[in-house]
C-alpha cells in the first residue's frame, strides 16, 4: 500500500454532555491513500461526520492517534491545526457555511488569502467561473439559493488545490438536480486536481462512486467495501 | 375575528411566549429602566429642592416678605406702609466692600458682600457661627471695637483669626465669629464676594454707605399670623412699583435658586430624555432580534391560522409587559436611589431639601418611558405582519420593505408628538425642549445616514481592493460592509452620547478659554466702584502718572429701573427682556465719548439742557422692539424721570468694559447723587501697588480685581459644565449598554465566522486582529460623526445663543473620538473570547 495521506490509529472521541460522557468514536483504525475517493456512510448518529471532523484537525481526538500527511493532528494546537488545514485541506459543509457578511468571491478568496497568494482575487474569481457562478461574484450568500452557496463553498474548498478534500453531505440540503450538480463538480474538481477526497453521504449512488466505502455503525467501523468503482 | 377574541387568542400565546423567561430582553430592560431611573432621579431631586424651598420659604427669604430698593432706603411713605402691615420690619443694607487686615505693617484685602442688620434680623432662622453665639453678641463686639461676622471661606482667604482687628471704610472691627450659616443666603443674588455681617450703626462713621454708594436696602416683613401674602403683594406693587419696589414673599423666597433649580431639573431632564432615546436605540434592536428568532414561531402560527393582528397583538402584549416591568423598576429606582443618597445629596446642596417620594416626578418618568419603549419597539413589531407561512419551508431572506405600513407611521408619529409636546409642557421651557427633540431626532437621522454612508464607503473600499492581501483588514471591512446591521447599532448606540458630550466638551472649553485666556487680554485688570466725586481727581492722579497703567476709564454711575415705556408698564412692552429684570446702571454725559460708535441718532449738543434724553444700547433696543422717538421711564432714587430716546449706540460688553445700556445727557440728572465707576488697564505685576495705594487713600473705594471675577464665573461655568456632562455620561452609560447588547447579540455571528475562518485556516491571532479592527473603526466613525455632530451643534450655541466665537478644541476632540474607539474596543473583545475558544467542528455542526 502507497504512503496513507491520513492515519487513524485507535482513534477516540468522547464529548461531555448533560448527562455525563458521550463516546462518539472508539478506536477507529483506518488509513486513506493518496488520491483515493473514501466514502463513509452509516446511519444517522453512527460518527461518520465526526470522523470526518478528526480528519480535518476540526475535532480533536481525545484517544489514539490522527495522523495526516505524516502530521500528528493530536499534537497541534489550534492555530498549528488551521494552518495545517490552510495549506492540505478543503472542507465541504452539508451547510455551506460561507461567511454571510463576504461576497461570493470574497468567500473563495479568503483561503488564498490566508495562503498569502498575492493573486487571491483573480484565482478565486476563476474558481468561481469553473463552477459557474462567474456572473454572481459580488452577491451575498442570503442573494443567493441553497444550490449556488454549496457551489461557492465547492470553490472556495478548491480553491487552494488542497491535498485533501473533505465533504460532510455536501447534498444534505440540497434538490435531487442540484444535488446531482454539486456531486459532479466534486469529483469533477477531485478528477482535475487529484486531491484525496473523503465523502460522508447518505446517498448509495454517491457512495458507488467512490473507490473504496466505510461503513460506521455505533462509532466503530462495521464493515469496508473496497473498490466498489473499479468493481462496476 | 372581534377584537375580544383576538386579545383572548394573543394573550394566551403572549403568556406561553413569556414562560421561556425574560433572558432575551435583557437590554430591553437595562435600557427602559436605566433611562427611566435618570429621568425619575432628577425629577425626584428637583421636586424634592422645590419642596425644600417652599416649606422653608420663610427662612430663606428671612421674613414672610421682603420689599428692596435700589441705592436708597425706604422713603418715610414706604416705611409708613411696611410698619402699618406688619408686626415686625427689619432693614438691611447690602453693598461690595474691601475687607482690610493690616499685619506686621503690610495689609491684605478682600473682596465681600457686606450686609449691614439691625438688631431684630433674622427675623426668620438663626445665623450659624463658629463659635457658636447669637449673632447680636457677636455683632456686640469688645470693648474697643465694634464686631462682625465673616464668612469662613473669606477668613481661610485672608487667614484671618478670631479676635483680630480687621478694617470695613475707615472703621475697624473685631473678628467675633466664623460665618458658617447663613439663612437667607440662598435669597441674595450673584455675589462677586463672601458675605460679612455687621450692625448698620457701627457703619456711621466708616465713610462707607454715603451718598451715591451702589447698594440695596431690603426690608423683611414679619406679617400677623393669617395675612394673605397675594393680598399684601398687590397692595404693595401697587402702591411702590413705580418708585422702583421689589417684592419677594415667602411664597417663593429664593426665586433665583428656584429658577436655577427649575431650569437646571428641566435640562437634565431633557439630557435625560437624549439617554432614553438611546435606551430605544436598544429597546429596538432587542424587539427586532426577538423577533427574528420567533419568525419559525410566527411562520408556525400562520401555518395554524392565526391573522396577523393576532399575531401583532400577540407581540404588542409582550412588549407591553416589559414596557410595565422596565418602567416600574426604573420608577422604584429613580425614586429609591435619591432617598438613598439622602445624607449626601443634603449635605452637598445650599439649598434646604425634602427629599421624599415625589409622584408626579415618577409618573413624568414613567410616561417618558413608556412612550419611548413604544415608538422604538412598534416598528420592528410592525414587521411581524411580512412573516408568511411559507417562511417555513423557504428562506424568508431579507426581503420586505424597509418602512412599515403608513398606519404604524402614523402611531409612531402621533406618540412621538406626544412625547415632545408633554417633555416641553411639563420642562417649563418648551423652546429649549422643542430645540432639544429636534436635536435628538437630528443627531439621530445624522447618526443613521452616517451608518448608512460607513458601511457603503466599506462596501466601496473592498470592491477596489482595499485590505486585499490583508485578510484582518478586509473581513473587518466586509463585516462592517455587510449585510449585517452591527455598524447601525454601533454608530448609534454610541454615537449619541458621545454627540451631547462633544458638544458640551467644545461649548465649556471654548467658554472658558474665551473668559480665562482671551477675556484677560483685553479685560482690565479692576473695576473701581463708589468713587466720590471729590475723590476722583486724586484717584486719577494716581493712576495717570504711572507707566505701568496703560489706560484708565471713568464714568459716573447711578442705578435705576426702567418703569415704563411709552407710558405702558415695561413688562407689558418688552416682555422679560433682561434690561427691565432688575436695576441697571445709568451714566450721563455731555458729549459723545471717544470710543462710543453710534448706531443711530445724534448725541445732544454740549450745551443741551432740554427735557431729558437717553441714549440707548443699539442691538437692546432692537430685542425689546424699541427705537428712537420712544419714551422710557426711569425710577432713580425713587424719583421717576421720563426721557425720550435720541440715539442708538453699540455697546461692546465682550471686554468687561464700561458697557451702559443707558446714557443721559447730565440736567437729566442734575443733583441725584451718584459715584463714579473706573476700570483701570494696568501690567499684571503692578496691580498689587495700585490697590494698596487707592484703597489705603480712599478706603471707601471698593476694588473688584476682574481675574477674580472671571475666576468666580469660570467656576460657575465648570459647575454647569459637569452637571451637564454628568447627565451626558449617563446617556453614554445607556448606550455603552446597548452596545454591549449589540455585542452580545453578535456574538452568535462571531463564533460562527471565527469557526468558518478556523477552518479556511486562519489563526486565532489573526481573527483577533480583525475582530478588534473592526471595533476600532467603527468605534472610530461613531466618535467622528459624534465629534461633527456635536461640534456642529456646540457652534451653533457659541455662535448663536452665546454670540461667542468658536474654534474646535482638539483635546476634547481626541477624547471623543479615543473613547469611541475604546468603548466598542472594550465591548468587541470582551465578546470575542467565546469565538476564539470555541472548537470549529462543533459550531459548524450545531448550525447544520
Amino acid at each position: 500500500m502507497a504512503d496513507p495521506i491520513l492515519s487513524l490509529r485507535d482513534a477516540r472521541l468522547t464529548l461531555d454532555g448533560n448527562a455525563g460522557p458521550v463516546d462518539i468514536l472508539h478506536g477507529i483504525t483506518m488509513d486513506v491513500t493518496r488520491g483515493e475517493t473514501l466514502g463513509l456512510i452509516g446511519p444517522s448518529g453512527s460518527g461518520k461526520s465526526s470522523l470526518l471532523m478528526l480528519m480535518g484537525g476540526l475535532e480533536r481526538a481525545t484517544g489514539g492517534e490522527v495522523k495526516a500527511l505524516g502530521a500528528d493532528l493530536t499534537a497541534m494546537d489550534e492555530d498549528q491545526l488551521a494552518r495545517f488545514r490552510r495549506d492540505h485541506m478543503g472542507v465541504v459543509f452539508q451547510s455551506f457555511h460561507l461567511i454571510p457578511t463576504m461576497t461570493a468571491l470574497e468567500n473563495v478568496a479568503t483561503p488564498l488569502e490566508l495562503a498569502g497568494h498575492r493573486d487571491a482575487f483573480d484565482r478565486a474569481a476563476a474558481e468561481l467561473q469553473a463552477v459557474g457562478l462567474g456572473h454572481r461574484a459580488d452577491h451575498y450568500p442570503s442573494q443567493m439559493s441553497g444550490g449556488e452557496q454549496q457551489r461557492v463553498a465547492l470553490a472556495r474548498a478548491a480553491a487552494p488545490r488542497p491535498d485533501l478534500l473533505l465533504a460532510d453531505e455536501p447534498t444534505g440540503n440540497l434538490d435531487g438536480s442540484n444535488g446531482e450538480a454539486i456531486m459532479e463538480l466534486l469529483f469533477g474538481l477531485r478528477d482535475r486536481h487529484g486531491a484525496t477526497l473523503v465523502l460522508v453521504t447518505h446517498a448509495p449512488e454517491l457512495a458507488k462512486r467512490c473507490d473504496r466505502v466505510v461503513r460506521l455503525r455505533d462509532g466503530r467501523v462495521d464493515s469496508e467495501e473496497a473498490a466498489l468503482r473499479a468493481a462496476e | 375575528m372581534s377584537i375580544a377574541t383576538t386579545l383572548g387568542h394573543a394573550g394566551r400565546i403572549a403568556r406561553r411566549e413569556l414562560r421561556g423567561g425574560l433572558g432575551a430582553f435583557r437590554i430591553f430592560l437595562l435600557c427602559l429602566a436605566l433611562g427611566v431611573m435618570a429621568i425619575a432621579a432628577v425629577g425626584t431631586v428637583r421636586a424634592s429642592i422645590e419642596d425644600g424651598l417652599e416649606r422653608e420659604g420663610a427662612v430663606i427669604l428671612g421674613g414672610d416678605a421682603e420689599m428692596r430698593f435700589t441705592y436708597r432706603f425706604a422713603s418715610e411713605e414706604e416705611y409708613a406702609w411696611m410698619r402699618g402691615a406688619a408686626d415686625r420690619v427689619s432693614e438691611i443694607a447690602d453693598f461690595r466692600s474691601m475687607v482690610v487686615v493690616t499685619r506686621d505693617g503690610a495689609e491684605e484685602r478682600g473682596l465681600t458682600q457686606l450686609k449691614a442688620v439691625d438688631t431684630v434680623y433674622p427675623l426668620e432662622g438663626e445665623v450659624g457661627l463658629d463659635p457658636p453665639m447669637p449673632l447680636h453678641e457677636a455683632l456686640k463686639g469688645s470693648a474697643q471695637y465694634p464686631g462682625v461676622v465673616i464668612h469662613s471661606v473669606l477668613v481661610d482667604r485672608l487667614g484671618l483669626d478670631v479676635g483680630e482687628v480687621v478694617r470695613f471704610g475707615t472703621k475697624d472691627f473685631v473678628l467675633s465669629a466664623v460665618l458658617v450659616d447663613e439663612p437667607d443666603a440662598s435669597s441674595a443674588g450673584f455675589a462677586l464676594g463672601p458675605r460679612s455681617i455687621v450692625f448698620r450703626e457701627d457703619l456711621r462713621d466708616s465713610g462707607l454707605l454715603t451718598p451715591g454708594t451702589l447698594f440695596e436696602s431690603h426690608y423683611r416683613l414679619d406679617f400677623p399670623d393669617g395675612t394673605d401674602l397675594e393680598t399684601m403683594r398687590r397692595e404693595a406693587v401697587g402702591l411702590f412699583r413705580n418708585a422702583g419696589m421689589r417684592w419677594t414673599d415667602a411664597r417663593n423666597g429664593a426665586p433665583g435658586v428656584q429658577e436655577f433649580v427649575e431650569r437646571i431639573g428641566a435640562f437634565l431632564v431633557l439630557v435625560g430624555l437624549a439617554g432614553l432615546a438611546v435606551g430605544g436605540v436598544g429597546i429596538s434592536a432587542s424587539v427586532r432580534a426577538y423577533l427574528g428568532g420567533k419568525t419559525a414561531t410566527i411562520a408556525t402560527l400562520r401555518t395554524l391560522g392565526a391573522d396577523r393582528s393576532t399575531i401583532f397583538a400577540t407581540y404588542l402584549i409582550q412588549i407591553a409587559v416589559l414596557t410595565a416591568i422596565g418602567v416600574t423598576a426604573g420608577v422604584i429606582l429613580g425614586a429609591a436611589v435619591p432617598l438613598a443618597l439622602s445624607p449626601i445629596i443634603e449635605a452637598s446642596l445650599p439649598v434646604p431639601i425634602a427629599l421624599s417620594v415625589q409622584w408626579a416626578a415618577l409618573a413624568e418618568a414613567a410616561f417618558y418611558g413608556t412612550l419611548t419603549a413604544l415608538i422604538f419597539a412598534l416598528w420592528p413589531l410592525a414587521r411581524t405582519e411580512d412573516v408568511r407561512a411559507a417562511t417555513l419551508f423557504r428562506d424568508g431572506g431579507r426581503g420586505g420593505a424597509f418602512l412599515p405600513r403608513a398606519r404604524y407611521l402614523v402611531v409612531i408619529a402621533a406618540l412621538t408628538a406626544a412625547l415632545v409636546g408633554l417633555a416641553a409642557w411639563l420642562s417649563g421651557i418648551p423652546t429649549l425642549a422643542l430645540w432639544s427633540a429636534a436635536g435628538i431626532a437630528g443627531a439621530l437621522a445624522v447618526l443613521v445616514l452616517a451608518s448608512m454612508a460607513l458601511r457603503a464607503a466599506a462596501r466601496y473600499a473592498a470592491r477596489k481592493g482595499v485590505g486585499r492581501g490583508r485578510p484582518a483588514l478586509r473581513w473587518a471591512l466586509a463585516a462592517i460592509g455587510g449585510p449585517r446591521e452591527e455598524a447601525a447599532s454601533v454608530i448609534l448606540s454610541l454615537g449619541l452620547g458621545l454627540t451631547v458630550l462633544a458638544a458640551v466638551g467644545q461649548i465649556d472649553r471654548n467658554l472658558r478659554n474665551a473668559i480665562q485666556s482671551d477675556l484677560p487680554d483685553v479685560a482690565p485688570s479692576y473695576f473701581f466702584v463708589d468713587i466720590q466725586n471729590d475723590q476722583l481727581p486724586g484717584f486719577l492722579d494716581r493712576l495717570e502718572n504711572d507707566p505701568q497703567v496703560s489706560q484708565v476709564e471713568t464714568a459716573p454711575m447711578l442705578r435705576g429701573v426702567i418703569t415704563q415705556i411709552n407710558g405702558q408698564p415695561a413688562r407689558e412692552v418688552a416682555g422679560d427682556h433682561w434690561v427691565i429684570q432688575g436695576d441697571r446702571g445709568i451714566t450721563y454725559s455731555a458729549t459723545k465719548p471717544d470710543n462710543v460708535d453710534m448706531a443711530d441718532g445724534e448725541w445732544w449738543p454740549e450745551d443741551y439742557s432740554g427735557p431729558p434724553l437717553v441714549s440707548f444700547a443699539a442691538e437692546e433696543a432692537a430685542e425689546m422692539g424699541i427705537g428712537i422717538g420712544d419714551r422710557i421711564t426711569l425710577n432713580i432714587l425713587g424719583r421717576d424721570i421720563a426721557a425720550e430716546i435720541s440715539s442708538l449706540r453699540v455697546v461692546d460688553f465682550s471686554n468687561a468694559g464700561i458697557g451702559f445700556i443707558l446714557s443721559m445727557n447730565p440736567s437729566a440728572l442734575a443733583g441725584a447723587p451718584h459715584t463714579h465707576i473706573a476700570t483701570v488697564y494696568a501690567s499684571e505685576q503692578s496691580e498689587a501697588q495700585i490697590l494698596r495705594d487707592l484703597a489705603s487713600a480712599y478706603p471707601n473705594i471698593t476694588a473688584i480685581r476682574v481675574r477674580d471675577a472671571i475666576d468666580n464665573v469660570a467656576r460657575i461655568l465648570g459647575g454647569l459644565a459637569a452637571a451637564t456632562s454628568w447627565g451626558a455620561g449617563a446617556t453614554l452609560l445607556t448606550g455603552f449598554i446597548v452596545l454591549i447588547g449589540a455585542a452580545a447579540a453578535g456574538e452568535r455571528a462571531r463564533v460562527y465566522e471565527a469557526a468558518v475562518l478556523k477552518t479556511l485556516g486562519a489563526s486565532r491571532g489573526r481573527i483577533l486582529g480583525s475582530f478588534a479592527l473592526r471595533s476600532v473603526l467603527l468605534g472610530g466613525a461613531a466618535g467622528l460623526v459624534a465629534l461633527a455632530a456635536g461640534a456642529a451643534g456646540g457652534w451653533g450655541v457659541l455662535t448663536y445663543v452665546m454670540e461667542s466665537d468658536f474654534s474646535l478644541v482638539w483635546g476634547s476632540a481626541l477624547t471623543i473620538i479615543l473613547g469611541g474607539i475604546t468603548a466598542t474596543l472594550v465591548a468587541g473583545l470582551w465578546f470575542a473570547w467565546r469565538p476564539l475558544a470555541a472548537r470549529p467542528a462543533r459550531v459548524l455542526r450545531s448550525a447544520d
